[in-house]
């Protein structure tokens, strides 16, 4: 069988001094399922980005069904059979189903947009695949799950021949997961070549035909799946054998030092957070799974101030700041690594001292004391963002440099170096690995760890449950914003926060979640 | 009495008109993501190139046709540099407001050797719709008025239906809603926003024919005088819901009609002047309140708007 | 040193000369004089003497009196719109603040029974509590409201010049005189001249006073680096703990103040009265706000943006009058700065190429 759909030859692509792929080879055999692999950083998303036409590669040739092609935007990509669907949604969430199905390639009547065409197209394609979809639902109010079928539906409405998945399981519930599988069998059954990029291993041995594995840039493997193991893929990904930071367990358990009371956030009519109770003691790492959108979000801004709690109250360090700002919740000991690090955590045009500094900038040593309060001691500032650069490992130029120069992975412990330098007695992680290469995951895990050696708790949210059941002491697990289960260290397996994460299935001792902090 | 509250019902449709315009060129950019506050200049400009075209071809209907076209060149300013070229549609627009009020005041000395305002001798206005003089009730509404004003609504009636029921008022929603998405789907987004932004430019010309050369017969220095900040109030006050930009114009129109007749009755102009503006801030504070909800509901968005995060 | 080290070497220089932040204000000013230069040509006129009567005016020793006290002017009012802008927030209310701080200070020195020098410092007082209580009602109605600062100051600002245009024409106008205006205002709320000079006084040094301490705030102090935090980053600075609204409340209190002190200092020069439409004529605010556009609000380069627009207002008169030109080309040529400032983004974007 060579009958390839896709072939890449010698991919290319760098941003300024990062090689971001170098040479790669890829080819995509007609109606096989074919898993692109590799760890954050190592060029799957620049290799996608190149083969639907939103990048063009510096060197390399695209062939797809024999002809060589050259992609100047997405619409070459489509016109020559490709379809992606988006690890963040592509939709416009005022539009109906069948809207965002057809848009830019509609069914028209003389002049005017034919709804009934839209209609009948959507529901034919999703009674072909299997996919249950009403053409007339508004976008905006469905899951993540049934979000992602309507993206699947516009590639297949544009007679995709070729579609990616990026990170598709990533939004989704462990059930949504096996039915998106099902869905991705049946396309390829129907002659359909999907690629399917991920870091998730069990995945690519559950679906895939082939895989392809990206190291830094390069293929550093290349595999028929049902000849292949796991370990095999992770040494293809990370070059050793990886020994994951782990965590030994907590020493001693002290008081509560976060305890958040019957939280609920309503926004817009909404409920984004119902009715959420837990405890974090000091010496503690508690884990908050679920998938993202289930009020983690919420419930991380209720605590810190960002945003106001309908009802409920946040306890930190024994002090009741429900009514606070989010200055005020800081000094009362809160320290918070932001979810996104361009939107919160970050002012990407400014220094990397200032960046490093924001926030501490009204105590000492950046601000003066007494009569000078409320001065900036401009040298201070920069020989302390100097030592914690020095301390945490941060690579710039200079302590000036901005911070949008930076690498993710820098920028990022720019971050959890302010977070984590002053001690505060809790400290939220919302994704703090998110999109940072693997050196830096460790960085962070290892200071995760050390910060609840050193006495204090840790709120700790990711949507991995991977990185969940390596760091925390215990685990929650929110669904629909409200708290439906909470495991010990040992009863966290996948297939029970798995579970959990659906809102189905009840905790692993017991239901009632907030028993159970003593 | 009959009489005197259709000439009522006239003097809104004559002072809403030219707002409804320059609103719809607003809302129009909204939609596909340009926050467009250069209304003011371009009205401005379409007003003055409505009486020199006027002036100079002894013609008020290519007049009205010199306004939509300079003011729709006059737009590719803000056009392309905020959709191509990236730049911030706020101060671009603070500079094309600059420049079409030092512009024509510029070229009202050098062309016609006056200052202050501009009103020759046999400048021709719009054609009134005079044939309508004897049908009860609409002549005495529009008799007066020239086409513009019912245009107008017409205008908004059609956009209105194009942008629901049409594929490229799809698409064009759609660049405004989610950029990247209409992107990957092959839709032009630049092209979108600058022939928009465009179109909103000849609307606003012909706003400003309609206040130069169907109000009144004359062009003053900043004739506008804020009748484009009206307008982009009116379209943050429908969000995003052009049928109900007549609504809002017509509140404007009502309250500068209004005004105008409490000048009448002796009222100080000053105040009349403030009226609409202070109106338009109270409608947009009103619906703006929460008035359902908790405290702390209220409470959470302790956090200003920005202008350019804020209804896109 | 070879020469391809030495080509690499200056183009390395010339590389960093085109980052210096002073490039694209100088860059924008130049393009827009040539500009400026082709419409005047278009007009059959000759651009050359324009510019040169502008210079020539602007820098007469017999008026450069004259020039420095518009360019205060125009600095207080580029306060107005800079300290706003320095946390990403348009004040284009301007004339309302201008106007109220004239108000109140021509209502102070009616009433005031103090001596000159308090008088006139109640009088300023005055001016920026009231002009800034306009100001910052802003803030509130952006944060609780989401109505955007630059919409509301727009709205607010055409009310506040009615109500001040109506109080000097009725209930506080000199009875019988031909134009709108207060009566004199007594002699302790002239403001101290300074020697030698028939137009700028004291006020000038008050407004120098206040920009030096916009630079202070902005550099030095901790509010000052909130503002350029949430002027970078808005959501960064929420959780960073910055209360952005308090800070717009204070940006709006502060920026309206400083308009409205520029307000009293024009109505406690000569000739010492509140005078309908005399304060907005000139066209400070808008002239401020374009100073504080091509500033990027900084303080250290206000007072340099200021003085071409000070130079083209004030040499604009000599202009009409010696070559013919009409004045309103200073307004064109303000416009054409901004415009070409914001369209810099094609050259940004050229720079750094499509990388990220």
């Amino acid at each position: 069988m060579t009958d390839a759909a896709v072939t890449l030859t010698g991919i290319s692509k760098r941003y300024g001094a990062v090689v971001a792929n170098d040479s790669v080879d890829l080819v995509l055999r007609r109606g096989s399922v074919h898993a692109v692999m590799g760890e954050n950083g190592a060029g799957k998303s620049t290799l996608m980005s190149i083969l639907f036409g939103l990048t063009e590669p510096d060197a390399g040739t695209i062939e797809v069904g024999g002809v060589e092609r050259r992609f100047r935007g997405p619409a070459d990509a489509i016109a020559a059979g490709l379809g992606m669907v988006h690890q963040h949604f592509r939709l416009f969430d005022s539009m109906s189903v069948a809207e965002n199905v057809v848009y830019g390639a509609e069914p028209t009547r003389g002049a005017l947009l034919d709804r009934r065409a839209a209609a009948e197209r959507v529901r034919e394609l999703s009674d072909r695949y299997g996919l249950g979809l009403d053409p007339d639902a508004n976008v905006g109010r469905l899951s993540a799950g049934v979000r992602q079928r309507v993206e699947i539906v516009k590639a297949l409405h544009r007679e995709a021949e070729i579609l990616i998945l990026d990170e598709p399981s990533a939004v989704l519930t462990p059930d949504e997961v096996t039915s998106l599988f099902s869905v991705i069998r049946r396309a390829a059954d129907a002659g359909t070549t999907v690629v399917l990029v991920t870091h998730k291993i069990q995945e690519v041995l559950a679906i895939s035909d082939e895989v392809t594995v990206l190291r830094a840039g390069r293929v550093s493997g290349r595999f028929a799946t049902a000849e292949v193991t796991g370990p095999q893929l992770i040494e293809a990904m990370t070059g050793r054998d990886v020994v994951p930071v782990s965590n030994a367990g907590a020493r001693e358990l002290g008081g509560i030092a976060l305890s958040v009371d019957r939280a609920t956030v309503v926004e817009q009519g909404i409920t984004r957070l119902d009715d959420v109770s837990l405890t974090v003691r000091t010496g503690e790492i508690v884990g908050v799974a679920g998938v993202s959108g289930n009020g983690q979000h919420e419930l991380v801004e209720a605590v810190l101030g960002a945003v106001a709690l309908t009802s409920g109250t946040v306890e930190i360090a024994g002090t009741d700041v429900s009514s606070l700002d989010v200055r005020r919740r800081r000094l009362a000991g809160l320290a918070v690594i932001p979810e996104d690090r361009r939107g919160e955590g970050t002012a990407v045009t400014m220094t990397t001292a200032e960046n490093i500094t924001a926030g501490h900038h009204r105590s000492a040593p950046i601000s003066g004391s007494g009569l000078a309060k409320g001065w900036l001691k401009r040298r201070a500032q920069r020989e302390e963002a100097t030592r914690l650069m020095a301390d945490y490992d941060v690579r710039a130029e200079s302590d000036q440099s901005l911070v949008g120069a930076l690498s993710g992975g820098n920028a990022q412990k720019v971050v959890v170096a302010r977070e984590l330098s002053h001690g505060a007695p809790v400290l939220i992680a919302e994704q703090p690995t998110q999109g940072v290469d693997v050196g830096a995951i460790e960085s962070i895990h290892t200071r995760l760890l050390e910060y609840r050696d050193a006495g204090r708790a840790v709120l700790l949210v990711s949507h991995e449950i991977t990185e969940l059941q390596a760091l925390a002491d215990r685990v929650v697990v929110l669904f629909a914003g409200r708290l439906v289960a909470e495991f010990s260290r040992a009863e966290a397996t996948t297939a029970r926060i798995g579970a959990a994460m659906t809102g189905g299935v009840t905790s692993g001792s017991g239901d009632a979640p907030e028993g159970r902090t003593a | 009495m009959q009489v005197f509250e259709l000439s009522f019902v006239a003097a809104v449709l004559l002072a809403a008109t030219p707002v409804l315009y320059a609103a719809l060129a607003g809302a129009l950019s909204a939609q596909v993501g340009v926050f467009n506050i250069a209304l003011e200049g371009q009205m401005l400009w379409g007003a003055f190139a409505a009486v020199a075209g006027s002036y100079i071809t002894g013609s008020a209907w290519a007049g009205l046709l010199i306004a939509i076209l300079t003011t729709a060149l006059f737009s590719v300013i803000l056009a392309v540099g905020s959709a191509a070229w990236k730049a911030d549609p706020i101060i671009i627009a603070i500079g094309t407001n600059l420049l079409a009020l030092g512009l024509t005041g510029f070229l009202m000395r050098v062309l016609f050797d006056v200052s202050g305002s501009f009103a020759p001798r046999g400048l021709q206005g719009l054609d009134k719709m005079s044939f309508l003089r004897d049908v009860p009730v609409i002549g005495d509404i529009f008799a007066g008025q020239t086409p513009l004003v019912p245009l107008a609504f017409v205008f908004v009636a059609a956009a209105g239906i194009w942008l629901k029921a049409t594929s490229n008022g799809l698409r064009l929603r759609g660049v405004g809603e989610h950029p990247e998405a209409s992107a990957t789907l092959g839709v032009n987004v630049v092209a979108y926003k600058t022939w928009v932004t465009i179109v909103g430019g000849a609307l606003c010309g012909m706003a400003g024919a309609q206040l130069s050369l169907g109000n009144v017969t004359v062009f003053t220095e900043n004739m506008t005088a804020g009748r484009g900040w009206i307008a982009v109030a009116a379209v943050m006050l429908v969000a995003g819901r052009p049928l109900w930009l007549p609504v809002a114009c017509l509140g404007f129109g009502a309250a500068e009609a209004f005004g105008f007749r409490l000048q009448g009755l002796g009222a100080p102009q000053q105040l009349t002047d403030a009226a609409p503006y202070a109106i338009t801030l109270l409608v947009l504070v009103a619906t703006r309140i929460p008035w359902t909800g908790s405290r702390a509901a209220r409470r959470r968005t302790a956090e200003p708007a920005n202008a350019v995060l804020e209804d896109k | 040193m070879s020469a391809p080290t030495t080509e690499r070497t200056s183009r390395r220089l010339l590389a960093s000369a085109v980052r210096h932040p002073a490039v694209v204000p100088v860059g924008a000013v130049i393009l827009a004089l040539l500009v400026g230069a082709a419409i005047v040509a278009a007009a059959g006129l000759d651009p050359v003497a324009a510019y040169v009567a502008v210079i020539e005016g602007a820098f007469d020793p017999r008026s450069l009196d004259y020039t420095v006290s518009v360019w205060a002017f125009i600095c207080g009012m580029g306060l107005a719109a800079a300290i706003p802008l320095r946390m990403g927030e348009f004040n284009l209310g301007g004339n309302g603040q201008l106007v109220l701080g004239g108000l109140a200070a021509a209502l102070v020195a009616r009433v005031s029974p103090l001596p000159g020098p308090l008088t006139v410092l109640l009088a300023l007082l005055a001016a920026a509590a009231l002009a800034g209580a306009f100001g910052a009602l802003s803030a509130p109605l952006a944060t609780r409201l989401r109505i955007p600062i630059i919409i509301s100051t727009l709205l607010l600002s055409p009310v506040a010049v009615a109500v001040v245009s109506f109080l000097v024409r009725y209930p506080l106008g000199e009875p019988g005189a031909a134009v709108a205006q207060t009566e004199r205002l007594p002699d302790a709320a002239h403001l101290m001249s300074l020697p030698g000079l028939t137009y700028s006084n004291i006020g000038v040094i008050i407004i120098i006073a206040i920009m030096v301490a916009f630079y202070v705030v902005d550099s030095r102090t901790a509010v000052g680096f909130e503002l350029r935090i949430t002027g970078a980053n808005r959501r960064f600075g929420t959780y960073a703990g910055i209360h952005t609204g308090r800070l717009a409340f204070g940006a709006m209190a502060a920026a309206g103040a400083a308009a409205g002190i520029v307000g009293a200092i024009i109505v406690m020069s000569p000739p010492y009265r509140l005078i309908d439409g005399a304060l907005l004529s000139p066209g400070y605010t808008f002239a401020g706000l374009a100073a504080a556009l091509l500033a990027g609000g900084r303080p250290a380069l206000l007072p340099v943006t200021a003085a071409l627009f000070a130079v083209l207002q004030v040499g604009g008169a000599s202009m009409e009058r010696s070559a013919d030109v009409p004045r309103q080309l200073s307004d064109v040529l303000q416009g054409v700065v901004i415009i070409v400032l914001a369209l810099r983004t094609v050259i940004d974007a050229r720079r750094t190429g499509r990388a990220g």
